[in-house]
């Protein structure tokens, strides 16, 4: 049914506050209608491909079955038990271990505890000791151990395709590069690509071993979203190349020269702690944890000049939206008003830009010398920008302070190295022997456009097979993928979680790569298969590894034993002092970092700047066949399944783009959107557009790692096609990339075409609003509070919202579950005390007061008894133990949308993965949300604002889900979650229906894949897995709280603050999320919850919901121009 | 209008009217009663197993510890079918060309599980925990019944959600002092060698031990309260104290949906 077009109702005469698409701010009669349905329409209508006749014949069949089997009056049969015929050290059944290891992403790794459960991986956590974690995760981190369980995962040795036994190629590849006697051919022409690789690790010294075997060998790595600009950078600025990291920490005033350092990047997740701590506002700092939060005074100022918006410029606090191009003539026109010497001449500017230099100069000058601010530029910036960032850093006193500088991090052996284009050229030429790609790496799908890997190497097998020549091709690699199909010998590379290894961080802490399990399908890594090519001695991937560290720790001069640092460094999971020395003092700049042509100019005419970005779930593709990764709604455009081309709203205008998608069959995940032509040095791609609000006007956006055509059952679907009518989930945005523009080029020519195509987005999906019964507009809910640090300072409740209704004498948040007892600070105490049943009584119930109070009087009138909860203390008053209240607090000011809670809870939960047609009928299983909104008008992207906003089950004391459940399958418990019980829910949806916030999601059809093996052994098993016709929620991760009860009520102590820790707050990169025990009145989050910012998502409802917010708080700058 | 029904039907019609409710009562008896029968729910059925392990003869008559084998039951939600060579340790000595345990020697020769058949089968859904039940002073026996005296397996009890409920909601009927956990012949006010049973300092939560102010372990006032004095006699008085003395929560904390079903 199409949504009804008749409704009457003139849109609204003011655009909501707070809109989350471009047709909520233009409030159109459609999108009222479709945003009045519970369930989008015929959600839970039978449309899959089976038809109709066919479904009741299977469904007759299983009707039979369960006839046969499910009604047996005999008890369920008998399941096995399997003991251990020697149990191994350590291992309790049922009890989960944890192990440190390192997730390696793009060459760089974050540290990691995985989690397992009898031997198989089940949930990836942050390791607190890692420099580059501190206990914090990115979605990529979680997400990667779903890799460990793909399914299209390449299974085996292969020769052209066919099986072969993996001594088969070793001996092949042995033939190749040595003779009969073992010693090396050293004429060979041996050629090596990887991925990055970190220098001074155990890959790198085995690379470095094999090349220096043979003489003619080079080593390619190729990393398509790699850190290159960043090392050109400081090789222009200071004539050697360093590594740079930020402490964000420390810094008042943070400038972003199209830097993402919150959302990408290889140390993304500490960034976000480190800033995070600038931005978490606190009236009342605990003792010695004044690192961790700040006073309003001394909160951090993000300013953020980029193109595409990312998560970083949607928390900052002015965000001004240039081309790519224009970035470095605004670095080099800032570093010229900051007064750096020698600064080069900027190029033409837009007004919008020219008005922010003098105000952001005399801010970053007023802290100039203290080394309290920092300026950042973006890895997809050219190396002119870095250099110039590096100048003004260097004059701002920042280099030592808030920017650090030391030795390189990536390996490249002098001498060796070659970059892919001179690969790609002698490979043309024939002048290679022995190609050996090593993991990580897929040039064959990611290699730049105008390099033609792909085509030049079948171009060069096909010579030398007419010319009789050997042309040795191999690929190790964890996926039959583009590149192996080129190659004739493959090996099936190990996971990261089956195998031994190491891998520096961001800042070159080295970590130890501890595998969990033993590879599932025999899988080598690169060190064991290098090992087993070169018939080293030792050849077990851990003996490999322990020598090189055995090595390193001699050579390094350590202290004590050596099986005393290597026992510490794998349980630990880092080697500590083995990050590069920082640089003493700022480095003299390089006589020539301010050479360089003048920066771009913008486009002209018709034409279009083009901007390349990784996914910010795929990254460059290597994820694609990961489902979780997949399905995850990006933090900004909330597209699930697909990318697209990204063009502002005064650029869809021009190209006669509609501004507002249409809805088919009321469904409102599915965007109907035109096709875009976008051709690029004649080049041409074909793509969805996707309307961006603050995105710059006379650009487009697309993201990299879309397009796979061997990625896997979930990166392929023969039946989905992509916009070109390809069986390949998205476009293939490399194949527009181009060696001489990386990340951005102008001279784009785009042509909307009258095709058009379906995206999943879930920004419509699970929306709070309500329309006003009297008038139908839509009601604004305030669901996220907001403000200024000046407004903070002036009124920090100003979070609270007044009554809603008459009679209502305190204001809403009253009815916040707080901590037990009221603060001392009388100031604030009235929006405090708000518990439910908590507070203290002086009275007895029989008692008569002297005004006659009755019992109760102390409560808010307003709180009819319409709920379930029933906390022990009210039914037992003289009841010894007082039961636990468990709550919820998130910091929107922290909050960066990252996404890392959502994949933390899928991994955690079960929560299956439910593909893109049911993703565009509104059937996402995502526990938790995040909803984004834009603050302003979609018109001036300069001046819109975005707020992210995690919404899980808010677990309210009066649950509306709860009364209407008619089987009970929904109740409370004493300590106070919303319980779900899955066995006894019969699918009615009424909980859902009832629910305000939207929390609840249904399994309309069996989502959950119980067809795979693989699948089955990365489930965690304290969660039931559900299946069709279930409500399911977030349950507060109960299952944790449950364990730790059970381990704190045996030593017969009370749960410590911070015992247990809830999936998505262990997750959270930022800290933003804290979760405790509301009666511990020195709880975190009992403090959290005592902060004058703190208030409940819809509380007015009289809901009592135990996770609330703290408002959102922005630190703009006053003499900014106005909208910035 | 001539009559439909004769009138030699008005008795038959009289007796319906009793009869039918009694009719449709006795079948929701009936069907209530096959619920909780033996044949529906397994109780008392003998589970055939790869090897004839006999309880009855290695805790019975050789007084084999629980733990010995079940080793993870007080750290873990489940209480383990021991490893094989935990078997060996002894059939390496005695009885080492047994028929019977040929199974058992198989599965260490060749590093291969014996597998068991399980005989309590609660559902996926509900999460059962030993270790809390051991550590609150639920007996072994309360749930498995008298294994000592069982020749082959078999369960006890109905495992019905009623059957948990009860005790959930009245712990204090199925609680015992921790130090006769796992005994399988203790019963409130019983002699054991002719004298009164007296409280021990094992039955005292961290063996009547709390830290001070400064963290130091010193003895809690339970100590000198019970260790030594005698223990109630009856089940009913006991309980409470119990109930207490170990922090039983109480039965809306114990009936959360969530306690089981997660």
């Amino acid at each position: 049914m199409k949504p009804d077009t008749t409704d009457a109702t003139p849109p609204s005469a003011t655009p909501p506050q707070l809109w989350r698409g471009l047709e909520e701010y233009m409030d159109s009669p459609a999108f009222r209608e479709a945003m009045a349905d519970e369930f989008p329409e015929d959600a839970a209508e039978w449309t899959d491909p089976v038809s109709r006749r066919n479904f009741l014949t299977v469904m007759g069949a299983s009707l039979a079955l369960a006839g046969a089997v499910g009604c047996s009056p005999r008890p369920a049969p008998q399941r096995k038990i399997v003991p251990y015929t020697r149990q191994p050290e350590q291992m309790t059944p049922g009890v989960p271990l944890y192990f440190a290891s390192a997730v390696p992403v793009g060459g760089y790794v974050t540290g990691v505890l995985v989690r397992s459960n009898e031997g198989r991986p089940t949930k990836i956590e942050g390791n607190p000791d890692h420099p580059a974690s501190l206990g914090g995760t990115g979605p990529i981190e979680q997400a990667s151990l779903l890799d460990l369980y793909d399914p299209d995962r390449s299974k085996d040795a292969t020769k052209s395709g066919t099986p072969v036994p993996y001594e088969e190629v070793t001996r092949a590849i042995r033939r190749t590069l040595f003779d009969d006697r073992g010693q090396p051919k050293r004429g060979v022409r041996l050629r090596l690509l990887t991925g990055v690789v970190a220098r001074d690790t155990t890959l790198a010294d085995r690379i470095g071993a094999l090349l220096a075997d043979f003489p003619e060998a080079r080593w390619t790595q190729f990393e398509p979203c790699g850190l290159d600009t960043v090392r050109d950078g400081s090789r222009k600025a200071f004539g050697r190349e360093l590594t740079v990291t930020y402490d964000f920490a420390k810094a008042d005033v943070v400038v972003s020269l199209d830097a993402d350092f919150l959302g990408a990047g290889p140390g993304h997740v500490r960034y976000c702690r480190d800033f995070a701590t600038r931005r978490r506002v606190r009236q009342h700092i605990p003792a010695g944890q004044e690192k961790e939060y700040t006073t309003p005074e001394k909160m951090s100022r993000l300013y953020v000049v980029e193109c595409m918006p990312s998560t970083t410029g949607s928390v900052a606090d002015h965000r001004l939206p240039l081309l790519a191009g224009q970035v470095e003539a605004f670095a080099r026109a800032l570093a010229a008003k900051l007064g750096v010497e020698g600064a080069p001449a900027p190029g033409a500017l837009p007004d919008a830009a020219q008005k922010w230099l003098d105000p952001l100069a005399k801010d970053l000058l007023a802290h100039k010398g203290k080394g309290t601010c920092v300026v950042v530029a973006g890895e997809h910036q050219p190396p002119g920008v870095h250099a110039v960032a590096h100048a003004i850093n260097n004059s701002l006193g920042n280099i030592g302070q808030t920017v650090f500088l030391s030795g390189p991090v990536e390996a490249r052996p002098d001498g060796k190295m070659v970059d892919l284009a001179t690969l790609t050229k002698e490979i043309a030429d024939e002048k290679v022997d022995a190609l050996l790609v090593l993991g990580g790496t897929n040039p064959a799908y990611t290699a730049p456009a105008d390099l033609k890997f792909a085509e030049t190497l079948q171009e060069a097998v096909k010579k030398a097979k007419e010319k009789k020549k050997d042309f040795f091709r191999f690929h190790l690699g964890s996926h039959q993928d583009e590149t192996a199909a080129l190659f004739e010998w493959h090996v099936n590379e190990a996971h990261y979680l089956e195998a031994w290894g190491d891998g520096r961080g961001f800042d070159g802490t080295a970590a130890i790569q501890q595998p969990l399990i033993a590879p599932l399908y025999a899988g080598k890594s690169a060190i064991e298969l290098l090992a087993d090519v070169t018939n080293a001695p030792v050849r077990e991937g851990r003996e490999v590894v322990r020598a090189y560290w055995r090595k390193w720790f001699t050579d390094s001069k350590q202290t004590g034993e050596f099986e005393v640092f290597w026992q510490e460094a794998v349980r630990s999971g880092v080697i500590r002092g083995s990050a590069p020395a920082r640089e003493a003092k700022a480095p003299a700049l390089a006589p020539g970092w301010a050479a360089g042509a003048a920066p771009s100019p913008a486009p002209a005419g018709d034409e279009y700047e083009i901007n390349f970005r990784p996914d910010p779930a795929l990254f460059d593709g290597r994820y694609a066949n990961n489902g979780w990764l997949q399905e995850l709604p990006r933090p900004l455009t909330k597209l699930s399944w697909d990318n697209a081309a990204f063009v502002s709203p005064a650029t869809a205008k021009k190209l006669a783009v509609e501004k507002e998608y249409r809805w088919t069959a009321g469904e409102r995940g599915r965007t109907e959107v035109s096709i875009l032509t976008l051709t690029y040095k004649g080049r041409t791609i074909k793509a969805p557009v996707w309307i961006l609000p603050g995105h710059p006007d006379a650009a487009v956006t697309v993201h990299l790692g879309y397009g796979r055509k061997r990625a896997g059952r979930v990166g392929n679907t023969p039946t989905e096609l992509n916009a070109a009518g390809e069986p390949a989930r998205g476009f293939n945005a490399y194949d527009l990339r181009t060696s001489d523009a990386l990340w951005f080029g102008n001279g784009l020519k785009v042509v909307r075409t009258k095709d058009t195509y379906f995206l999943a987005c879930v920004q419509a999906n699970w929306v709070m609003t309500q329309k006003d019964p009297l008038d139908g507009h839509i009601i604004d809910r305030a669901p996220v509070r907001r403000g200024t640090v000046a407004d903070y300072q002036k009124n920090p409740w100003f979070g609270k919202i007044p009554p809603t209704a008459a009679g209502e004498a305190d204001p809403i948040s009253h009815n916040v579950p707080g901590p037990p007892e009221k603060p001392d600070d009388a100031s604030g105490a009235q929006f405090r005390k708000g518990t439910t049943y908590g507070e203290p009584h002086e009275h007895k119930h029989d008692e008569k007061g002297k005004d006659d109070h009755e019992h109760g009087e102390e409560h808010d009138r307003r709180l009819l008894p319409l709920t379930m909860y029933h906390p022990n203390d009210a039914l037992y008053p003289d009841a010894k133990i007082k039961a636990r209240r468990w709550g919820m607090a998130i910091d929107l000011s922290a909050c960066t949308g990252c996404n890392a809670c959502v994949v933390a809870c899928q991994s955690e939960n079960n929560t299956p993965v439910v593909g893109k047609y049911e993703v565009t009928r509104g059937h996402d299983m995502y526990w938790i949300r995040i909803d984004r909104y834009y603050e302003g008008t979609p018109d001036s992207p300069d001046a819109t604002q975005t707020y992210f906003q995690p919404v899980p089950c808010q677990q309210c004391e009066k649950a509306p889900c709860e009364i209407v459940c008619p089987v009970g399958a929904t109740a409370h418990t004493a300590d106070g979650l919303n319980d779900m019980a899955y066995n006894r829910c019969v699918g009615t949806r009424y909980c859902s229906n009832n629910c305000p916030y939207k929390v609840r999601r249904f399994n309309f059809l069996t989502f959950q894949d119980w067809a795979t093996e693989s699948i089955k052994l990365g489930r965690n098993p304290d969660v039931s897995v559900r299946s069709r016709g279930v409500m399911e929620k977030c349950t507060y991760c109960v299952q944790r709280l449950r364990y730790a009860e059970i381990v704190a009520e045996r030593e017969h102590r009370p749960i410590r603050d911070g015992e247990v820790r809830t999936a998505c707050q262990a997750a959270c990169p930022s800290g933003a999320i804290m979760f405790g025990d509301l009666e511990d009145k020195t709880s975190a989050v009992g403090q959290w919850k005592a902060e004058p910012a703190n208030y409940g998502l819809l509380a007015e409802l009289n809901t009592m919901p135990r996770t609330s917010y703290l408002a959102s708080l922005r630190n703009p700058n006053p003499e900014m121009p106005k909208g910035a | 209008m001539p009559q439909i029904f004769p009138k030699g039907v008005n008795p038959l019609a009289r007796l319906l009217v009793l009869g039918l409710p009694m009719m449709f009562g006795a079948t929701g008896v009936g069907l209530a009663a096959f619920y909780r029968s033996s044949y529906a729910t397994g109780v008392d059925e003998v589970v055939p197993q790869p090897v004839a392990f006999s309880h009855a003869h290695h805790v019975g008559q050789l007084g084999i510890h629980c733990l010995y084998c079940h080793t993870t039951v007080e750290d873990s939600h489940f209480a383990n079918v021991p490893p094989t060579k935990t078997c060996m340790n002894c059939h390496m000595q005695m009885w080492t060309s047994a028929d019977l345990l040929e199974p058992v020697r198989k599965s260490y020769r060749e590093d291969k599980p014996v597998v068991w058949n399980r005989v309590h089968n609660v559902p996926h859904y509900a999460y059962f925990n030993h270790s809390i039940h051991v550590a609150k002073g639920v007996g072994c026996q309360s749930c498995h019944g008298n294994i000592d005296q069982m020749n082959l397996t078999f369960q006890s009890k109905t495992l019905l959600m009623e059957w948990c409920i009860s005790c959930h909601r009245n712990p204090q009927e199925n609680l015992r002092p921790k130090s006769e956990v796992f005994s399988m012949t203790w019963a409130p006010g019983k002699q054991v060698d002719g004298k009164d049973q007296v409280w021990r300092r094992e039955d005292l939560p961290n063996w009547g031990q709390v830290a001070d102010s400064n963290g130091k372990l010193v003895d809690s006032k339970w100590v000198g309260d019970l260790v030594g004095k005698p223990r109630p006699k009856t089940q009913g008085e006991l309980g409470p104290v119990l109930k207490d003395l170990y922090g039983v929560r109480d039965a809306v904390t114990m009936t959360g949906c969530s306690m089981c079903h997660r």
